[in-house]
């Protein structure tokens, strides 16, 4: 047994989220638990296709089964969302490092997400719900580019009733009378928010160039680079720090991340590319 | 621990060892693993560095993930100060927790027998990144150090337990060596320190103000050289393989079920096109200048960041390999001339 074995895991329900985004219920073929903190990820494999990080996007005080939310976008994906309940997949991790909860205690939560990008923030939500006295709100501002596109559309209504928790949402383009939330690129939310930033920490997730553009909002919006984190994507193989393929600088984001704050990126030249 | 031993005492005791694998270097410069006693006639402890990486003893081109390994015992004989250095690297990646089984299995079942530079070449500059062309015993890894006083006689210094023990076995009815012993193999060393720094002369002579490291570092704006003088680089990924201390791999999936699995663990190289692609084709890195860049700042300034010391050990393999003839020293001379700044430091 080496350190870049999976173990295997059975898809016991598969939720359609959107078009091209699913969500797998998996658990551990052996009964064991799987535990992981908020905001680390794992490799998954699919047998005889290949394998790639993702982030759970389920609480990790649910530790019976794990979900990870998946979008359709290549050789490996593309498989896996032709999968069926049933089937058995590879699972190696948890790996990284994840959200400091803690240090959000006694802080406004601003989480900012785009697209698949909510997954992982939606494991972060749903840790901060368990605890949510701990915290002085919670605001969530969510993008995606159609109506169709947003996922985990059936949770909106039950997170919005609960005391503490702010829910903002916008879509690119929609058709007339599809939508009447906001309409544009999800940094246009922030503008929309009351927020004493002083006691604010900001967690991003989402494409590249939604997490440069919100980066850029949040310091034109007086967060010090320190109040800022950010979930990092780059390739990546063996997940723990020794195949070079995630590097960022001196870091190894599989090791020293996913997530990161804006001070330890921001002299990185060309952190999103 | 210290021996004084000939030559010809030492070829006939590895001669006799067994239960062990052992690999030496030959007068053409390559490992050679030994098989029979004629093999030894090959062995020759003076030539630089064997042609290929000495990575593949620890971490093989290609090795399944799927099998046990058997403990493979091997002691590697006359390894050079650079390929010492090379180890110090890839075991800081493989062994920090958690560390990677497989190579932590192979390093735990060798004996490193490190050996003193008499001949440097031009392609040598491991005084320049912060080594020097033999091995002391806070150098790191090596277990038993072979410098030679003249051409029939040498000294053999252990360096760890396993190398105490390794004299103590072989060596026990051996003398120590004489203080004039000890003060001809200094001047030894002294001379061929020298020799890396002459033959150095037109580079960079030595690296005290971490000029590597300043240099490579602070070059974002110089585009344009990075361009040129990656221009010729075929991307072969030559410099990678032949590296000792390139610890790039990927992991192969291609199983045939759930129950029917394989994987495998093979070298990868950052300077090709899909190293650092992801999904839906972006890349980070998506021209031949920036992956070219990737490689040296890789070396000198984020594992430099990371380890206080260069993923360079100035080996000059990957200069002796490349069919575009670039050679890393001169690459780093055009970067400091074309910030303005003095050459020799
Ligand atoms: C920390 C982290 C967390 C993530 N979390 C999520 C998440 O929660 N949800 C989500 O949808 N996405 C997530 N992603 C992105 C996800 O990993 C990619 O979408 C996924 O890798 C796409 O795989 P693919 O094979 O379908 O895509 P492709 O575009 O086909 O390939 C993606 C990468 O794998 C390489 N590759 C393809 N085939 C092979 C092969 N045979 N051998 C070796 N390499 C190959 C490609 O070169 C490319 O670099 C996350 C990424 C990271 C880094
Ligand atoms: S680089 Fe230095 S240690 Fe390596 S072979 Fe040359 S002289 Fe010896
Ligand atoms: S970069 Fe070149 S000189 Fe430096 S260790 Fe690698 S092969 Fe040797
Ligand atoms: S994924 Fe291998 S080092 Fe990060």
């Amino acid at each position: 047994m080496n350190i870049y074995q999976p173990k295997n895991f059975k898809i016991i329900k598969i939720i359609d989220e959107t078009p091209n985004i699913k969500t797998f219920v998996l658990k551990p073929l052996n009964g064991d638990k799987f535990t992981f903190q908020t905001g680390q990820f794992i490799e998954l494999t699919v047998y005889g296709v290949g394998e790639a990080p993702f982030t759970p996007s389920s609480s990790p005080y649910h530790t019976e089964t794990i979900d990870v939310t998946i979008m359709r976008v290549g050789r490996m994906t593309e498989v896996l969302h032709s999968m069926k309940k049933g089937d058995v997949v590879g699972i190696r991790g948890p790996y990284g490092k994840g959200y400091p909860v803690d240090s959000f205690v006694g802080k406004q939560v601003l989480i900012i997400g785009g697209g698949v990008g909510l997954a992982p923030l939606r494991s972060l939500l749903l840790t901060l719900i368990e605890r949510i006295s701990e915290f002085k709100k919670i605001i969530l501002c969510y993008g995606a580019r159609t109506p169709q596109d947003i996922v985990y559309k059936y949770l909106f209504p039950e997170w919005s009733k609960i005391k503490g928790i702010e829910i903002l949402r916008s879509v690119d383009k929609c058709q007339p009378g599809e939508w009447d939330e906001t309409v544009g690129v999800v940094t246009c939310l922030l503008d929309k928010i009351d927020i004493d930033v002083k006691d604010t920490v900001a967690v991003v997730c989402g494409p590249p160039i939604m997490m440069k553009f919100t980066t850029l909002k949040l310091i034109d919006k007086k967060f010090k680079p320190e109040q800022i984190y950010l979930s990092m994507e780059r390739n990546m193989s063996c997940g723990l720090g020794k195949c070079g393929h995630c590097q960022i600088g001196s870091y190894f984001i599989c090791k020293d991340g996913p997530v990161f704050t804006w001070e330890q990126l921001k002299d990185i030249p060309e952190p999103f590319e | 621990m210290k021996k004084f031993v000939t030559y010809s005492d030492l070829v006939g005791i590895i001669k006799n060892i067994i239960g062990y694998e052992i690999i030496f270097p030959t007068t053409s410069r390559h490992f050679k693993v030994l098989k029979t006693v004629e093999d030894l006639n090959l062995l020759n402890l003076n030539v630089i560095r064997p042609i290929e990486p000495i990575k593949q003893f620890f971490f093989p081109a290609k090795e399944s993930l799927m099998y046990e390994k058997k403990d493979l015992k091997q002691i590697i004989l006359g390894v050079k100060s650079c390929d010492i250095q090379a180890i110090e690297v890839l075991d800081k990646i493989f062994l920090s927790a958690p560390a990677d089984n497989l190579y932590q299995n192979y390093r735990n079942n060798t004996i490193l027998i490190s050996c003193d530079c008499i001949l440097p070449e031009e392609t040598c500059f491991c005084s320049i990144v912060g080594g020097k062309p033999y091995v002391e015993q806070d150098d790191g890894v090596s277990d038993l150090n072979i410098s030679f006083i003249d051409e029939n006689n040498l000294i053999l210094e252990s360096f760890t337990d396993k190398g105490e023990e390794f004299l103590k076995h072989y060596f026990s009815d051996f003398d120590l060596p004489k203080n004039s012993d000890e003060l001809k193999r200094n001047s030894n060393r002294t001379v061929s320190s020298k020799k890396v720094i002459e033959y150095n002369a037109e580079f960079i002579k030595e690296d005290k103000k971490g000029k590597y490291y300043k240099t490579v570092k602070y070059t974002y704006e110089l585009d344009e050289i990075w361009r040129k003088e990656s221009d010729k680089c075929v991307q072969c990924g030559g410099c990678n393989f032949i590296c000792p201390s390139c610890y790039c791999f990927l992991i192969r999936e291609a199983s045939i079920s759930s129950e029917n699995q394989y994987r495998d663990k093979v070298w990868d190289v950052c300077h090709f096109t899909g190293y650092a692609r992801v999904a839906g084709g972006a890349n980070p890195r998506k021209y031949k200048y920036q992956r070219f860049r990737n490689r040296y700042q890789c070396k000198f300034v984020y594992r430099y960041e990371n380890f206080d010391f260069y993923a360079c050990t100035g080996c000059g393999r990957c200069i002796e390999v490349c069919p575009a003839r670039i050679d890393i020293r001169k690459v780093v001379i055009s970067l400091v001339l074309a910030k303005g700044e003095q050459v020799l430091v």
